[in-house]
């Protein structure tokens, strides 16, 4: 998913970054060692749901003793992911799919992506390995893209999944960024998979304010957004469930230097990410978001109502 | 695309006072340290290029290569300086520095080189009858007749880098920068507001501290400037 958050401009800084990446320093291991429990540096990208994970990882491993450094908001994934496997951090919370076709396409493989979480990790896995990171047990937490009605609409439909649709989408009208036409998780999936064919497509941006807005004013009846966003319930809106997998598992995963990993370490990350949900997710989004409280008290409150 | 953090339908305000009780250590803290990184940003610049420009000036054959080589790095557009640096060394205060430094060069080195070459053949010639050696001449006479200039460089530097400190905020520093980039990350116009107020306010509080150390340093060009 963040490869549609990220910025033209982060791309092309970054692009200059990586070429001198591949020619030079491989960058020490993270300093270690001024804690008797080690110090781990936990990155985040620039947007708040990440920043929270962060500072929940953090939160949690600060807990049971270790010293956590942060480096919030560093950038979109073309600057973070580098930095793990130079050194320079020593975890983030990734997204399965997202990071799985990132670093494919770094290496020249194939993507292979899928809507099976478990799938995506073990790929992770296989990829990074080699290189000194490891991904943990992907979180029941998914940031992906999902279709949304509104509330009302679903009410008077009755509609729970995204099959559910194909009796009024003759009448529908269908929202998504101007790419949403061609691509595979977007209309043509919506044809292919659900045989969902809409009366229209208006585009709009990826789950952004325009969408919001045409759903407002009432432009579309279905539209893209992402399935953690804060705006989704700010705007009465709900998610349909994709019963047919079309969209590709984009679960919470740890990515984490193997150099600073331990048995204690994966446990605690483990445990939180299985006690995170995209409901608790899209809550403290909206609430860093719409109501505009610190990532950082929204993740300090997380961590100790789930009593880590 | 930062739309995401855009949630749109909901009225933010340009200022939420409440929040800016509650974070005034957060706004502190960057502040003080978008100062810190200026003042050492530019007190580094001018020591570098104090010797720098000197030479340039007296050796003509290097003044060339100097001006162009600050100049070069002058036009590496900011964003993409701190980006090459980072590989090399790393998320750090060095980066960042390293960046803000070699912005001030060319401006510092310039105005030395020209305030220099301002002083009146007439003065030179005076200070060597008087029997000045070449030394002395340069610290007793030329350099203070070239402070103006000198420090209209370190004003133009320092202003300059109260602004491209906030661009550092991009490589997990920056100062206020960091309040801006958080305001635009989520949509928030009262961090985005205070952090681009109190920036632009501090470049007006440098620039005229500057302009005062000036007049005081250089008591005989008040009694020119006057007539």
């Amino acid at each position: 998913m963040l490869l549609k958050r990220s910025s033209v401009l982060g791309a092309s800084m970054v692009a200059l970054a990586l070429i001198t990446t591949a020619c030079g320093s491989t960058g020490g291991p993270a300093s270690s060692s001024s804690s008797p429990k080690g110090t781990i540096t936990i990155a985040s990208f620039n947007f708040s749901e990440s920043i929270i994970l962060a500072h929940i990882y953090g939160g949690a491993l600060k807990n049971k003793g270790y010293t956590v450094n942060y480096k919030d908001k560093l950038g979109n994934r073309e600057i973070v992911e580098p930095a793990l496997l130079s050194g320079q951090i020593d975890l983030y919370a990734g997204y399965a799919a997202t990071d799985l076709t990132f670093a494919e396409g770094k290496l020249g493989v194939t993507a292979d992506a899928s809507s099976d979480a478990a799938h995506n990790v073990e790929r992770l896995n296989a990829v990074l390995n080699p290189k000194g990171v490891k991904a943990l047990d992907p979180s029941p937490a998914v940031d992906q893209n999902a279709f949304a009605v509104t509330k009302a609409e679903a009410d008077s439909n009755h509609l729970v999944k995204l099959s559910d649709v194909s009796s009024v989408a003759s009448g529908w009208t269908l929202g998504g960024p101007p790419e949403c036409p061609q691509r595979p998780f977007c209309q043509p999936g919506l044809e292919q998979t659900y045989g969902l064919h809409f009366k229209g497509f208006k585009a709009l941006d990826a789950g952004g304010p325009l969408t919001y807005a045409a759903f407002k004013s009432s432009a579309i009846n279905i539209g893209l957004v992402f399935s953690s966003d804060g705006g989704i319930s700010a705007n009465n809106l709900v998610v349909l469930q994709d019963d047919k997998h079309l969209q590709q598992a984009d679960n919470i995963v740890p990515l984490i230097r193997s150099a600073v990993d331990n048995s204690e370490v994966t446990s605690v990350l483990n445990s939180v990410d299985a006690k995170l949900n995209t409901i608790d997710l899209t809550n403290m989004n909206k609430s860093a978001d719409v109501d505009k409280n610190d990532p950082t008290d929204i993740a300090n409150t997380w961590v100790t109502s789930h009593g880590f | 695309m930062l739309a995401t953090g855009v949630v749109g339908a909901v009225d933010d305000p340009w200022i939420r006072w409440d929040w800016t009780t509650r974070h005034l250590d957060v706004i502190g803290a960057a502040l003080s340290q978008h100062i810190e990184l200026t003042v050492v940003a530019v007190g580094l610049g001018v020591l570098i290029a104090l010797p720098l420009g000197l030479l340039a000036w007296r050796e003509r054959v290097l003044r060339g290569p100097v001006i162009s080589l600050t100049g070069i790095l002058y036009t590496i557009p900011s964003l993409a300086l701190f980006s090459l640096l980072i590989p090399i060394t790393g998320l750090s205060i060095l980066t960042a520095e390293i960046g803000l430094v070699s912005y001030t060069l060319l401006i510092l080195i310039r105005n030395i080189v020209t305030g220099l070459d301002a002083v009146p053949a007439e003065v030179r010639e005076a200070a060597r009858g008087m029997g000045y050696r070449p030394r002395k001449q340069l610290f007793q006479v030329e350099i203070p007749l070239a402070i103006p200039s000198i420090m209209a460089g370190i004003r133009i530097a320092t202003v300059t880098t109260i602004g491209l400190v906030t661009v550092t905020a991009l490589i997990g520093e920056g100062g206020l920068g960091s309040l801006i980039y958080d305001g635009l990350l989520r949509d928030f116009k009262t961090p985005l507001l205070i952090g681009s107020v109190l920036s632009v306010a501090l470049a007006l509080v440098a620039d005229l501290s500057l302009s005062g150390l000036q007049r005081v340093i250089t008591p005989w060009s008040r009694g020119r400037a006057t007539t």
